[in-house]
């Protein structure tokens, strides 16, 4: 780690001209992708090993600091294939730029080189890399200052697989398809493993008859699950392969027996037939006490109407109030 | 015989035993409206399950409703010959058994025939007999009791969704399928309720079969001897199927007809276009959502209030127009919905066209009782539903396929609206030339003779009306003393 001063100490006349005459030279090879431009020009040593990867693609990224932010500044990037990194942090104060010490770091390990440039009040500095494989990913860090640490962090996954968050569920004998799909991403390969208490154990693609593999396109794969019983049941990984490293998915399985459902439904079933005997109970009940006052009833009408029929037709209106009367 | 009818016919009770009826119709509306409804609740499961597109799947949804409205006559027939109670046990066994074999189904077809076929003849074996029922036990509140019986639907769908929601969740779509098949069961429950009553009405009944035995003894003498016989058995065949559906040749019930027709046209697309429009003009998809559930629960506000309202006495008399006055306003919303671009003037919309469409749907068995009478009512209301049939199953896609040619829903809700507002002026226009037939033999009676001034208390103009009526050709076999009333 050079301090600044010792950069800018014995040359600070100079500088401004140096800067000039840079930028000048810098300005059309720096124009991928970055708003603005930053006033760099690759080292010699860089350019070799970049020129072992130039079929790789470049991908920058950015962060800005101010000697006032509370939090760390953290840039998630999704990385699926080996490329080249440029990751550029400017830092903004209004003291002094030469007293502010700038380092690199991987997970806390101390990077070697380091690029520094200052204009006006934004201090800028950039590191650049490549990634080829897993040990590379991780997170990288610009930190400004001793005492009051100001930190931008890139962290480098490969892309996370989405998945359901709820449990499927199926019967014993049914059989099951395991879903897993990558969005924007494909893949190498896809490896699927199922959990023996709490390791995970590959599945044995090779039971023909229970389990089988395939997938549509590259960015999914199926696991279909035939013959399902209880010992099925449990969590499901699938792990999706990348030259840059893993990234998994769980599914959970319920496997359930018909009891389950068909208790819930003879409980219902018996409710059904429990209210229906005792609606249709009670119907007969009451008719049975309307029969029985309505034939005692229609005794008393008909004696009343054989004693009235008797009597003639000059008893119209008497005839009437006495039907009420014994009616009601 | 006629012992047992005196002591048994009464007048319908407005009460009592009534509201059990009414509890019993709520029930079985919610079990068959409201689940056939929910049942598109399972259509992203049977999509996973059977790897079929949305367009298969939603067959299921419309078969349901398409045999249960085509069958309904059929549920009516039934519960006519056999008795109520079980005509709707019957039905309630059939969705039942249909639902429970739905859960053990291993292809789509096999839903088809299970969900859609065989649930759907249940359903349509209790819907029309349950509502015909509750018009046996009430006249005063007749239309509150049909308002309340109809809520069950929209309150079914409210509390079913996220029920079946919970299930599928739980237990996956089959096990989802059998314990809706065991709620299913509670139609038999509904069904025990239907306790059977013999209105005063219906003492006229073995009167009619006797006018019917001395109208084939006319054909006899009448034609040869080789055709009569043929004749003779046909007669004595339909003959109850002729009593039963005579009313199909009144023409007031055949201008119902055709207006239910046109209505029920015209109201089916708005639940399945509402959303895509909201969303076409810039509504966000909540707001959608939003609008579907104010419609759902004005439905049910208007439902009962508006059958609240209509058994007022000072609106009693005039159920037929209120009718008539709700589907009209309904072709109105539809009328001004194209003017219609924001989400505040869709709410408004929404409640309004929710609050009318509720009522209309309660007072369909009443105008229809009011037209029929309660003894075919049952019939009736199956040959009503029947023609909703096939309005429902063509009409969104007819919209549909205006929406895709015209670029915009103007046309598909313009067409709805005119032909809601058409069934409407069709059935005002219809009691208006009534009326003014009515005068005109009133006017007739009392220039005729002028002693039976003295009688015009509607029933010897009733007679009079008979002769025109037969010179007419009218169907006279029906002496139902209700008919002059209205």
């Amino acid at each position: 780690m050079r301090a600044l001063p010792g950069l800018m100490g014995p040359r600070a006349p100079l500088l401004p001209l140096l800067l000039l005459c840079l930028l000048a030279a810098a300005r059309p090879s720096l124009a991928d992708g970055h708003p603005s431009a930053s006033p760099f020009t690759t080292p010699p040593v860089r350019e070799e090993t970049m020129a072992k990867y130039s079929n790789l693609s470049l991908e920058s990224h950015n962060i800005s600091l101010t000697e006032h932010s509370n939090m760390p500044v953290e840039k998630n990037i999704t990385l699926e294939r080996p490329s080249n990194i440029k990751l550029i942090c400017q830092f903004t104060t209004s003291g002094d730029l030469n007293s502010v010490n700038v380092t690199w770091r991987k997970d806390d390990e101390i990077l070697e080189t380091n690029y520094l440039n200052a204009t006006g009040s934004i201090l800028y500095t950039q590191y650049m890399f490549t990634i080829v494989n897993s040990k590379q990913m991780g997170s990288y860090s610009c930190v400004f200052g001793e005492k009051k640490e100001q930190r931008g962090t890139f962290n480098f996954k490969v892309p996370e697989l989405h998945g359901k968050n709820k449990p499927l569920i199926n019967y014993v004998g049914d059989s099951v398809v395991l879903k897993c799909k990558c969005q924007d991403c494909f893949p190498l390969n896809w490896t699927w493993y199922s959990s023996n208490g709490s390791v995970q154990v590959p599945v044995d693609v090779q039971m023909n008859d229970k389990y089988v593999i395939n997938g549509k396109n590259a960015n999914e794969t199926r696991l279909k699950i035939m013959q399902l019983s209880e010992e099925d049941r449990g969590s499901y990984w699938c792990h999706a392969i990348f030259q840059l490293g893993e990234s998994e998915e769980h599914i959970e399985l319920v496997v359930l027996s018909y009891l389950v459902p068909l208790k819930a439904f003879l409980a219902i079933a018996a409710e059904v037939v429990l209210l229906v005997a005792i609606i249709l109970l009670c119907e007969m009940y009451t008719q049975k006490k309307k029969e029985h006052s309505d034939d005692g009833k229609e005794f008393e009408q008909i004696e009343q109407l054989k004693l009235d029929d008797s009597n003639g037709i000059e008893n119209n209106a008497p005839r009437h109030r006495k039907n009420e009367a014994v009616g009601q | 015989m006629a012992k047992v009818n005196r002591a048994q016919s009464t007048s319908p009770p407005d009460g009592g035993w009534g509201w059990m009826i009414v509890a019993g119709c709520f029930l079985v509306t919610i079990c068959t409206r409201a689940v056939t409804r929910c049942i598109s609740i399972f259509f992203v499961e049977f999509q996973t399950y059977f790897s079929q597109d949305y367009a298969q799947t939603a067959w299921i949804h419309s078969i349901v409703d398409c045999v249960t409205m085509l069958c309904a006559p059929l549920g009516s027939v039934v519960s006519n010959h056999l008795s109520c109670q079980v005509g709707i046990m019957l039905g309630g066994l059939l969705a039942s058994t249909g639902l429970i074999l739905g859960s053990f189904a291993t292809s789509l077809k096999h839903l088809y025939l299970t969900l859609g076929v065989l649930t759907g003849l249940g359903f349509a074996l209790c819907y029309s007999p349950a509502i015909a029922m509750v018009g046996k036990y009430f006249s005063r509140r007749k239309a509150l009791a049909y308002g309340i019986s109809m809520s069950g639907s929209g309150i079914g769908i409210f509390i079913l969704a996220p029920v079946v929601q919970l299930l599928i969740e739980q237990f996956s779509w089959r096990g989802a399928l059998l314990i809706l098949g065991g709620f299913v069961l509670n139609l038999c429950v509904c069904g025990a309720l239907m306790r059977p009553i013999t209105l005063k009405e219906d003492r006229t009944t073995p009167e009619q079969k006797h006018v019917c035995r001395t109208q084939t003894q006319d054909f006899k003498r009448g034609s040869s001897y080789s055709t009569l016989t043929k004749e003779w058995v046909q007669t004595c065949l339909c003959g109850s199927l002729q009593q039963e559906y005579s009313f199909l040749l009144m023409s007031d019930f055949v201008v119902l007809g055709i207006s239910v027709l046109f209505m029920a046209y015209g109201c089916s697309p708005l639940f399945v276009h509402l959303v895509p429009y909201a969303l076409s003009v810039g509504v966000s998809h909540q707001q959608a959502a939003f609008l579907m559930s104010i419609l759902g629960v004005i439905d049910i506000v208007g439902n009962i209030t508006f059958g609240w309202l209509t058994d007022r006495r000072c609106l009693k008399d005039y159920q037929y127009v209120c009718y008539l006055f709700a589907v009209g306003l309904d072709g109105l919303c539809y009328l001004c919905l194209p003017m219609l671009q924001r989400f505040p003037l869709l709410v408004p919309f929404s409640c309004t066209f929710g609050y009318f469409d509720g009522a209309y749907v309660t007072l369909i068995p009443v105008v229809t009782a009011e037209i029929v009478g309660t003894t075919s009512l049952s019939s009736a209301l199956g040959v009503v539903y029947f023609l909703h049939a096939v309005p429902y199953l063509v009409s969104p896609p007819i919209a549909g396929w205006l929406v895709d040619t015209t670029g915009s829903y103007t046309a598909a809700f313009l067409l709805c609206g005119f032909s809601m507002i058409f069934s409407s002026v069709l059935l005002g226009f219809a009691r208006l030339v009534k009326k003014m037939k009515k005068n005109q033999l009133r006017f007739l009676a009392k220039e005729s003779d002028p002693k039976l001034q003295l009688w015009t208390n509607g029933s010897v103009a009733y007679s009079v009306a008979r002769e025109l009526d037969q010179k007419d050709g009218e169907s006279v076999a029906i002496a139902v003393p209700g008919y002059s009333s209205t």
